[in-house]
């Protein structure tokens, strides 16, 4: 069995991971801004930043994908 | 979708999207740039697409956010209106929520500009991508103007060769992203004094043997955060527009598959409003992207300054 057969398999496997990582995060935040609504906006601009930094593991995960996958 | 692809008309649809795909996204080819410059102390510096995007957008920029800028602050008034108005909206944005909350009161003067220019650049260089220029120019060429595809001769159908995003070439990125490596250290080292900066890499008071697996950890962390940089852009943007042409291009897939163009056409229907609707998050990609590439810069800047472990 060769080797890229399993590329995609590991590549769906990030995505699984990130997004269960960015869903518990917005489920954090909309629990946050419901218990207090006048937070909602320092809890969206809290919650921006990690939640690109974990978009950004996805999209690293692509883009090595696409690597693995053409060299 | 491109006057270049009807050329190939020997190979079927299906060996020629991929590779028409990856023309798209890609920069012009090197061996046949767009203007030819003579080698300047080794290193050939001929203007390839991508490279004149650059400077297309550094135009853009200057003469929609800079001269207006400029000449409002010229001017006597004190209130802005219109466009003026929305630039001023953006700045104070920026400035107090993503630069003042990292860096600090007391630099906040000294790192906005760059973040701003960050910020202005890739909002530009991105949304640039998304106007289809070069691809109505080349339809104009090709059925206005009856230059057939083939004539590689003409003007106009040598610069249509490459893609139009310039922050989807990682090298763009790159240079993006090694700014914010030299202004994290530049950063550092005015707050803190040079040797005072690589000492703050990492926390004091620890047990010496969590120094050992620490420092290597750290400084591959400074190497790291702007690779992400770089690579989070570029490929967001390389992303969306292969999955943009691939959509596209079901329509010739079809088309072909079935061998009718009624098949093509029909696919149509379905193939171009969820093209619409990757547009419509393409758009906000590219704001969104802009904002994080700002932010992080903001926010590494800031870390350098702000030593808190």
């Amino acid at each position: 069995m060769e080797a890229t057969l399993f590329v995609p398999v590991g590549l769906g496997l990030t995505v699984i991971g990130a997004g269960l990582g960015i869903g518990k995060f917005a489920a954090a935040a909309a629990e946050g801004i419901a218990r207090q609504p006048e937070a909602a906006d320092k809890i969206t601009g809290a919650v921006n930043l990690p939640l690109f930094l974990l978009e950004g593991v996805a999209i690293l995960a692509e883009v090595f994908t696409f690597l693995m996958l053409i060299l | 979708m491109s006057a270049v692809e009807a050329g190939h008309a020997s190979q079927s649809v299906m060996e020629q999207v991929g590779p028409n795909i990856i023309h798209h996204v890609s920069n012009s080819d090197i061996s046949h740039p767009l203007f030819h410059i003579p080698p300047l102390f080794g290193i050939d510096f001929s203007v390839t697409k991508h490279v004149l995007m650059l400077w297309i957008v550094a135009l853009l920029v200057g003469v929609a956010v800079i001269i207006p800028i400029r000449k409002f602050l010229s001017s006597n008034r004190a209130t802005p209106s219109g466009w003026m108005n929305a630039l001023e909206a953006i700045v104070q944005f920026i400035r107090d929520s993503i630069v003042k909350p990292n860096v600090g009161p007391k630099w906040v003067m000294t790192w906005t500009p760059l973040v701003l220019t960050f910020f202005f650049f890739i909002l530009f260089a991105n949304g640039i991508g998304m106007i289809p220029i070069f691809d109505v120019l080349g339809a104009f060429n090709r059925f206005v103007l009856g230059v057939p595809a083939s004539d590689s001769n003409n003007m106009i159908n040598h610069i249509l060769h490459g893609g139009v995003t310039a922050t989807a070439n990682f090298n763009v990125t790159g240079a993006l992203a090694t700014i914010t490596f030299f202004s994290i250290m530049a950063a550092g080292t005015m707050a803190h004094g040079f040797i005072n900066h690589w000492k703050n890499l990492v926390p004091h008071g620890l047990a010496w043997p969590v120094y050992i697996i620490l420092i290597p950890i750290e400084l591959m962390g400074l190497f790291v955060k702007p690779f992400a940089l770089t690579m989070r852009l570029a490929a967001n943007m390389t992303g969306g527009h292969i999955a943009l042409l691939a959509l596209l291009s079901l329509m010739a897939i079809f088309g072909e598959m079935f061998h009718s163009t009624i098949a093509g056409v029909g696919v149509a229907f379905v193939s171009i409003p969820i093209s619409v609707a990757i547009s419509a998050l393409e758009i906000i990609v590219v704001l969104v992207q802009a904002y994080v590439f700002t932010l992080l810069t903001a926010v590494f800047v800031g870390m350098a300054i702000n030593v808190h472990h």
